[in-house]
C-alpha cells in the first residue's frame, strides 16, 4: 500500500492525521475510522489495521498516539459522555494543513470526522469486511455482528458511506 | 453462567445455544497459546507471523482442526460462533462477558491458578462472596460521545465493595509480583530475542547456525509459521530441549542465550524508573511551595499537584533514557545485544482499545433496590488512589562493565536534568 510519508516517525502521522481534520478530533473511534478509511484509499501512511469490537482497529496507531501526547504533537483532553463514559478530545500542536496535501484527504477526513461515531463505525466495519475478509455481503455480516447497533444506525451508515465513496481518493472505496 | 441463567430464565430470554457457545469459548479460547505462551506472541509480531495474537491460534484450531470435530455434535456452525466471541466478531453481550469483561471467567480462574503455582500470597480473593453477590445488570454503552444501546452487564452487589477493592487490587498485585517481576520479564527478553533469531537463520538457509536438525519442531515452524501442526509441535519442553543442542553453537546469540536461558544465568536487570525516583529527591525539594503559611486544605493541594508533577517528570526522564540507551546500543553494534530494553504498563482495569464506559469497569450497585450500578472505582478510595504499574527496565550482562557504567551515567544525568 503506497504510503504517504514514511520519512516520519508513527506519532508524527499520527499528529498529521489531527492536523488535517483541522486540529481538532472527538473521540478515539472516530480516529481509529477515519485513520482506516485514509490507509484502504491510498491516503493513509502505513498503519496496519485488524478487527475488534469496535471495527477496523490499529494498536500502532492507539500506541503512536500515546507516543504523540508524550512528545507534545497532540494534546487529549477526557470528557464525560451523558451516557455515562468517557471521550476524548485530541488537538494538534501544528495548526492549519500544510500545503502539498491530497485534497482528496482532506476531504475524506472532514467528511469522516463530521460523521456520528457510530455510523462512521459500522461504514468502516462494512468497508473492512468486504476488502480484508471479502464478505459477498458486507452490510449483513455488520448488522449479524453488531445487531443493535445496526438497528439504530445501519440506514444513516449506508447514506455516510455513499458520501465517503464519493471523494475521489486515489483508490476508490469498494463499492458495497 | 448459571447467575446468567436465573437472572434470564426470571424474564424469559435465556438462550441455551449462546450460553453453550460462550462456555465452550471460555473453554478452548487458550487452546493457541504457543510455548512460553506471551513471549513467543512477541517473536510472532516482530517477525510479523501469523500467531502474534494467540487467539487468532485458538480460532484456527477451533475452526480447523479436531476441536472443530469434537464441538460437531452440539450443532452446525457451533465451532464457528465459539471462535467468533474470541475473534471479537459476536456483539458484547451478558454471555460473552463471561469469556471476556473484567470479571471475566478466565481472570477468576487464572488468578486462583497462578497463586497456588507461584507459590505467592499476593492477590487472594473471596471467590465465593464475589459469585454469591454477583448479578445481571443494564448499562449504558457507546462510542466516543455517541450513546448506542444499553448492554446486560455483571453487577456486584452492596454487600460485595471490599471484596471487588480485593479482587482489583489482588490482579494488580499479580502483575507487579508475578507476571511482570523482573527476572520472569528478562528470561522472556532473552527467550524471544532467541527464538526471533533461531527463525531468521532458518528462513535464511542458515540452519546449521542454530544447533538443530532440518526437522526440530521449531526449525520446521520457522519454515513454515502458518502450517498449525507445525505449530501444535512446539511446547515449553520442547523449547527447554533445544536449549543444550542450541548452546555452545557458532552463532554468539543462539549459543550465549540458549545457555543462559539453560543454566538460568539472566541479564541482570536495573529498573529505570525506581533508579530515577530514587535519583531526583523530587519528593523532598526545597523548592516546594509548602510552607508555615499553608494550610492544611492548601497543603494537600499542592501535595497533591507535586505528586502528579513528580510522576509526570518521572515518565519523561525513564523515555529519555530509554531513548538514550536505544542510541548508545546502536552507535556501539556489537555480535550481541548488549542491552533489552521492558516497557509495560498496566492499570488497574485491562485497558479498552476505544470506548470507556461501563462494560469495560467493574459495576456495583450501592443501595439494596434497583439503583443504577456505579463504577467501583469511583466510589472506592483505595481503587481510586492506585496508579498504573508502570515498568521501564533495562536489562544487560552482569559483568559488562563497559554497559553498567553507560547505564548509570545516562540515568544520573537525566536524574539531574529532572532536579533542574
Amino acid at each position: 500500500m503506497p504510503v504517504l510519508n514514511r520519512n516520519k516517525s508513527n506519532e508524527e502521522n499520527a499528529a498529521d492525521i489531527i492536523r488535517d481534520a483541522g486540529g481538532q478530533i472527538v473521540g478515539r473511534t472516530r480516529l481509529q475510522k477515519m485513520a482506516y478509511l485514509l490507509e484502504i484509499t491510498d491516503l493513509g501512511c502505513g498503519f496496519s489495521f485488524e478487527y475488534r469490537h469496535y471495527g477496523p482497529f490499529s494498536e500502532e496507531l492507539a500506541n503512536a498516539i500515546e507516543e504523540a501526547k508524550f512528545w507534545d504533537l497532540i494534546t487529549e483532553e477526557e470528557h464525560i459522555a451523558l451516557w455515562g463514559g468517557s471521550y476524548s478530545i485530541y488537538k494538534a500542536a501544528a495548526s492549519a494543513p500544510l500545503s502539498g496535501i491530497d485534497p482528496a484527504r482532506i476531504e475524506l477526513i472532514q467528511n469522516a470526522k463530521d460523521a456520528n461515531p457510530i455510523e462512521l463505525e459500522l461504514a468502516a466495519t462494512a468497508a473492512f469486511l468486504k476488502v480484508v475478509e471479502n464478505d459477498p455481503d458486507p452490510w449483513s455480516e455488520t448488522k449479524r455482528r453488531k445487531p443493535e447497533k445496526a438497528e439504530k444506525f445501519l440506514a444513516n451508515a449506508q447514506v455516510l458511506y455513499e458520501k465517503l465513496r464519493s471523494v475521489k481518493t486515489p483508490k476508490p472505496l469498494p463499492a458495497i | 453462567m448459571s447467575v446468567v441463567k436465573r437472572h434470564l430464565q426470571n424474564i424469559h430470554a435465556w438462550d441455551e445455544t449462546m450460553a453453550h457457545t460462550a462456555l465452550a469459548a471460555a473453554l478452548v479460547h487458550d487452546l493457541g497459546h504457543g510455548p512460553y505462551s506471551h513471549a513467543f506472541e512477541e517473536v510472532g509480531k516482530r517477525l510479523n507471523l501469523g500467531m502474534d495474537k494467540h487467539e487468532k491460534v485458538s480460532a484456527r484450531l477451533i475452526r480447523d482442526e479436531e476441536v472443530s470435530e469434537a464441538l460437531k455434535p452440539l450443532g452446525s456452525g457451533f465451532a464457528s460462533d465459539v471462535a467468533n466471541i474470541f475473534e471479537d466478531k459476536m456483539s458484547p453481550s451478558i454471555y460473552t462477558a463471561v469469556v471476556s469483561s473484567q470479571f471475566d471467567a478466565d481472570r477468576l480462574d487464572y488468578m486462583q491458578r497462578d497463586r497456588l503455582m507461584t507459590g505467592t500470597y499476593h492477590g487472594v480473593i473471596d471467590f465465593e462472596w464475589l459469585l454469591s453477590n454477583l448479578k445481571v445488570g443494564k448499562v449504558p454503552h457507546g462510542a466516543d460521545e455517541e450513546e448506542a444501546g444499553e448492554n446486560d452487564t455483571f453487577v456486584l452487589g452492596p454487600k460485595a465493595l471490599h471484596a471487588a477493592e480485593a479482587y482489583l487490587l489482588g490482579l494488580y498485585q499479580l502483575y507487579a509480583t508475578v507476571y511482570l517481576h523482573k527476572a520472569t520479564r528478562g528470561a522472556e527478553k532473552l527467550f524471544t530475542e532467541l527464538l526471533v533469531k533461531v527463525v531468521e537463520l532458518a528462513r535464511n538457509d542458515s540452519i546449521e547456525e542454530t544447533g538443530l536438525s532440518q526437522d526440530h519442531p521449531l526449525i520446521r515452524f520457522a519454515k513454515e509459521p502458518n502450517n498449525l501442526k507445525c505449530l501444535l509441535a512446539l511446547d515449553d519442553s520442547v523449547i527447554s530441549g533445544a536449549l543444550s543442542m542450541m548452546a555452545g553453537v557458532k552463532n554468539p546469540l543462539i549459543s550465549n542465550f540458549s545457555m543462559r536461558l539453560r543454566d538460568r544465568k539472566l541479564f541482570k536487570c536495573v529498573d529505570i524508573r525506581e533508579k530515577l525516583d530514587q535519583k531526583n529527591g523530587f519528593a523532598e525539594s526545597e523548592d516546594s511551595e509548602i510552607c508555615g503559611h499553608c494550610t492544611g486544605v492548601a497543603k494537600k493541594v499542592i501535595a497533591v499537584r507535586d505528586e502528579q508533577q513528580r510522576i509526570d517528570a518521572l515518565a519523561v526522564a525513564c523515555k529519555e533514557v530509554e531513548k538514550r540507551l536505544i542510541e548508545w546500543e546502536k552507535e556501539n553494534k556489537q555480535e550481541l545485544p548488549q542491552i533489552l530494553l521492558d516497557k509495560k504498563e498496566r492499570s488497574i482495569y485491562k485497558s479498552s482499545e476505544e470506548s470507556k464506559g461501563p462494560l469495560e469497569q467493574i459495576m456495583i450497585r450501592l443501595g439494596t433496590g434497583n439503583d443504577n450500578p456505579v463504577d467501583v472505582a469511583s466510589v472506592s478510595q483505595i481503587i481510586k488512589a492506585i496508579d498504573p504499574f508502570q515498568v521501564s527496565r533495562v536489562y544487560f550482562d552482569r559483568g559488562d562493565q563497559k554497559t553498567k557504567a553507560v547505564v548509570d551515567q545516562i540515568i544520573e544525568e537525566e536524574a539531574k536534568r529532572c532536579r533542574c
